[in-house]
């Protein structure tokens, strides 16, 4: 039931896109010092978030409509670091991924943030407390 | 849920990595004096799992270092030849304790992910109280 409420959709969505994103961090970190490792992003979530819902998709306004219900899939664009190169071909940033990581896992509290809050106002909703 | 416990699993294999980097690095001090030892030398590579890389990282094979040995001047040493001197090691601890200090910083920085990882499924478990 919740599925259906746009507002729950995106949140589940934004909190998968950070868990993704910050998997690809682990990543990174993980091999910061394997010789040619390339470091890898996920494109920013509003980019992806857009581009399988907004614009030129096609929506479904009735049950008998056709419409794309492909699961959401951040991993979808993974786009290449932007790190300098080191002498053995890796190009991790240990610093440039603490921050980045620092920062998914605010955008993680803040989908959580409102799931949260918005279910807060489905229970107000149905008299319960 | 999942992607968490793979972000858990990855900080996991950095950690090991390092710490057995950490040990390489130990066991070179400790033989900085030891005559004719060669530094060992160990690199990361990437884990590949049924032809797939999964984005772990394990240490590879140890290697020894090849450069010349240290010749060392002493005449009185039972391992020294006709010129005076003897083979020492080929450890230069400047760059063992460089090392060390990388290997520090790389596993604080998986520990962090692993850390941040644990808030975040907290996070998400926190939604099924009330």
């Amino acid at each position: 039931m919740f599925k259906k409420l746009e507002i729950f959709q995106m949140a589940s969505a934004m909190a998968r896109h950070a868990e993704t994103r910050q998997a690809m961090t682990a990543r990174n970190i993980a091999n910061a010092d394997t010789p040619g490792y390339k470091a890898s992003d996920l494109a920013s979530f509003s980019d992806t978030y857009k581009q399988h819902t907004g614009g030129i998709a096609m929506r479904g306004t009735r049950s008998g409509h056709i419409s794309e219900t492909g699961a959401f899939n951040p991993a979808a664009i993974p786009i290449a670091g932007k790190g300098s190169e080191s002498p053995n071909g890796n190009n991790v940033s240990l610093e440039a991924e603490m921050m980045k990581s620092v920062e998914i896992g605010g955008h993680h509290k803040r989908a959580m943030a409102i799931y949260n809050s918005s279910l807060g106002i489905l229970r107000t909703s149905l008299g319960r407390r | 849920m999942n992607e968490l416990a793979t972000i858990r699993q990855l900080a996991t294999s950095g950690m090991e990595a390092q710490a057995a980097r950490l040990r390489h690095v130990s066991e070179n001090i400790a033989n900085t004096d030891t005559p004719g030892y060669h530094r060992k030398t160990a690199s990361f590579e990437e884990v590949i799992q049924a032809g797939q890389q999964t984005g772990k990282v394990k240490i590879g094979q140890v290697e020894l270092d090849r450069s010349e040995l240290t010749r060392i001047f002493d005449p009185g040493h039972p391992l020294a030849d006709e010129s005076g001197h003897y083979d020492g090691s080929n450890v230069d601890l400047v760059i063992e304790i460089a090392d060390a200090r990388e290997a520090q910083r790389s596993y604080e920085a998986n520990l962090k992910m692993f850390d941040q990882a644990s808030k975040m499924s907290a996070s998400l478990l926190e939604l099924l109280r009330k």
